[in-house]
């Protein structure tokens, strides 16, 4: 069965192109939860499409990256999947594609030419500017909703060279000034713990030695907030008078969340992404036109949707 | 003296003539970085960093920053004690961060509940019939998993006579690919609350204080501890004293590894949590803070209460920089020149002191 799918998926796309190996995936990083959810989201997509892909790790390497790609278009690949590393550094990769005509996708990560992609490249992603500003703006709602008209917040930031962790952060920082929290925030602190739950929970430690008190606590991701919620546990403070935002419903953060610990998550459809780009990429590999920026909507996730997302990641 | 088989191995060694030793210099370097931070703080923030300066508590100290010093610093301190052995005979060891990956792995497949919130545990690895087992299966499966990483290691080490650094980095990347390779690189996680109970709270600080005090011991009473210093001080002359320098090297790469094991276990049960990713750069954490802690890569010179002094230095560096609100960018800076400049003022004064 297997052998007839792969067949007849390697016949459609003989028709249109001249060689048939298949669609090599270059992912930033395998030991990231996110990446590893969007990984087989390619995976699951191909495989129920009867296609085979190469997927490699790039270990957050931008050479080696390149290198793959260059290794994918030099075995003759019909398409190229890539999970950008660090997204400035998407030019060569575009252009390296882009001379041997090779089809291109990025996922997840916004490369830093998205505006200027050949057409046969394109891009499938979540918009980061809805990502966090989705989790605050729930989260001043229910500031306003408990009363509060000032609040004192932490802020957790990723790893510092990530666009994520930069765009995340200054989406909190538009969500006020463009009015839309109610309650008037006012920021303790700002670190970076590297998307890490160990490093949250240390961070957050060190910032309730300081005594300060303050009203919640914004996390660039889920794994943060879980850090800085296990900190606060243990440090005896009473989860229902602080509300922790993070950003991915990872499932470790819903049984948090269950558990009446994590306020508020944003649910990124990485399987959705990884599906996307696969489908991008066969059919720019078939030479149809795609659209060049596709959008995967986050959704936010609060106790009263959470039975929705359970299964989902 | 912690040093004072030093001579083994036809080196002559007076203690009269060393009047200090370097684990007082460590300390003073310690104590110097907290009034350092303790200045900057008064200075900048009108707040102190040791004392407590809150209200609503009644202590002298700010206990819970004391805490966090030592607790953030706790788990790579575990696997610094083993590097520690290795760096005393003249060795290294590379792969701790990946033992450290795969053995957090593993441990928590075998640590996992059944049911999580009335559902089925959506991270699980193996059937039912595999959770929610007692605590002892997931620590003795990791520390079994540390104890064969080691045994790797020291055997390559011992009788293929490869280098250490080339046996174990083979070691640190193979390893991390089984940690990545073992679930696929998802993360697993919901331990059993008897696994949960290892890391929290301030276990982590009684686990690495319990066992610092007992390689203390071992490395200053036994024959073993002096072997160490023999095996590192001069390995061929070691060899024609009768010490057994094979087997020892196994057996030290071998506790190396299963003390790599027990931090992947308390940090994977501190964090509820294990991941293919952890303990990246956990190796040359540790070896950092052996090495500010005054132990020599040539071998042969430090201590295990040196190792923790240069333990305490990073976790005080780390929440000092928070308390003053300083960027992460800064943090590592400030690390790397901590690293290197500890090992430039210990040259120094060892030719000094060769010279007097």
């Amino acid at each position: 069965m297997k052998k007839f799918l792969m067949a007849t998926g390697f016949t459609a796309l003989l028709s249109t192109t001249a060689m048939a190996d298949g669609i090599g995936v270059s992912m930033a990083l395998f030991d990231d939860n996110f990446l590893t959810v969007l990984r087989n989201g390619i995976q699951a997509q191909a495989d129920a499409a009867g296609l085979s892909v190469q997927i490699e790790d790039a270990q957050n390497d931008v050479a080696k990256q390149l290198d793959q790609i260059n290794n994918f278009i030099a075995s003759g690949v019909d398409a190229i999947i890539v999970n950008p590393v660090d997204t400035s550094a998407t030019q060569a990769m575009s252009d390296a594609a882009a001379a041997a005509g090779v089809p291109l996708v990025y996922v997840n990560r916004q490369p830093i030419n998205v505006d200027s992609l050949p057409d046969n490249q394109a891009f499938v992603a979540s918009n980061e500017s809805e990502s966090s500003s989705q989790g605050f703006t729930e989260q001043c709602k229910q500031w306003a909703a408990a009363g509060k008209t000032e609040v004192s917040v932490y802020v957790m930031q990723g790893e510092l060279s990530n666009q994520a962790a930069v765009q995340r952060t200054q989406n909190y920082t538009d969500v006020i000034n463009a009015g839309g929290c109610a309650v008037t925030v006012t920021v303790i602190d700002q670190q970076t713990a590297n998307w890490s739950r160990d490093q949250a929970q240390s961070l957050m430690t060190n910032w309730l030695s300081t005594g300060a008190a303050f009203d919640g606590v914004l996390a660039n991701n889920d794994e943060m907030a879980l850090g800085a919620i296990q900190a606060m546990k243990a440090a005896g403070i009473d989860m229902n008078a602080v509300i922790v935002s993070g950003v991915d419903a990872t499932q470790d953060a819903l049984a948090s969340m269950q558990a009446g610990e994590l306020d508020i998550t944003v649910f990124q459809n990485a399987a959705a992404q990884g599906g996307g780009a696969l489908d991008a990429a066969v059919k720019l590999a078939a030479g149809e036109a795609v659209e060049q920026k596709v959008y995967v909507p986050f959704e936010l996730v609060t106790p009263a949707n959470i039975a929705d997302y359970l299964a989902k990641n | 003296m912690a040093n004072s088989s030093h001579g083994i191995g036809g080196l002559a060694y007076d203690p009269k003539k060393r009047t200090r030793p370097s684990e007082l210099n460590v300390l003073a370097a310690l104590i110097l970085i907290v009034v350092v931070f303790e200045v900057l703080g008064r200075l900048i923030l009108g707040d102190s960093f040791l004392f407590n300066t809150r209200e609503n508590v009644d202590t002298l100290f700010n206990e819970q920053r004391l805490q966090i010093i030592i607790l953030q610093v706790s788990i790579v301190g575990i696997i610094a004690l083993g590097v520690t052995q290795v760096i005393i005979t003249g060795g290294i060891d590379l792969s701790s961060g990946s033992v450290v990956g795969i053995t957090a792995m593993v441990a928590m497949s075998f640590a996992q509940v059944a049911v999580v919130n009335g559902n089925p545990n959506p991270k699980a690895i193996f059937g039912p019939e595999w959770m929610d087992l007692p605590v002892i299966v997931p620590v003795a499966v990791g520390l079994a998993c540390g104890l064969f990483a080691g045994l790797v290691n020291g055997a390559l080490i011992a009788y293929t006579r490869i280098p250490p650094f080339i046996a174990t980095l083979g070691m640190m990347v193979a390893a991390r690919g089984a940690a990545k390779w073992w679930s696929k690189g998802n993360p697993i996680s919901f331990p059993t609350e008897g696994y949960a109970a290892i890391g929290q709270g301030m276990m982590p600080v009684v686990i690495f204080v319990c066992l610092a005090v007992l390689f203390h011991l071992i490395m200053t009473q036994t024959k073993y501890g002096r072997h160490c210093y023999a095996i590192g001080s001069n390995e061929a002359a070691a060899r024609m004293s009768g010490i057994n320098v094979t087997g020892h090297k196994v057996l030290v790469y071998t506790i190396a590894g299963v003390l790599a094991a027990l931090a992947a276990i308390v940090l994977s049960s501190k964090n509820l949590t294990a991941q293919a990713g952890m303990g990246v750069m956990y190796e040359l954490d540790a070896i950092a803070m052996a090495v500010i802690g005054g132990i020599s890569l040539q071998g042969g010179r430090g201590s295990i209460i040196g190792t923790c002094l240069g333990a305490l230095i990073f976790g005080v560096i780390i929440s000092g920089f928070t308390f003053l609100k300083l960027d992460a960018y800064y943090q590592e800076m400030v690390k790397g020149v901590i690293i290197v400049g500890a090992v430039v003022l210990d040259q120094w004064r060892q030719s000094g002191r060769g010279r007097g």
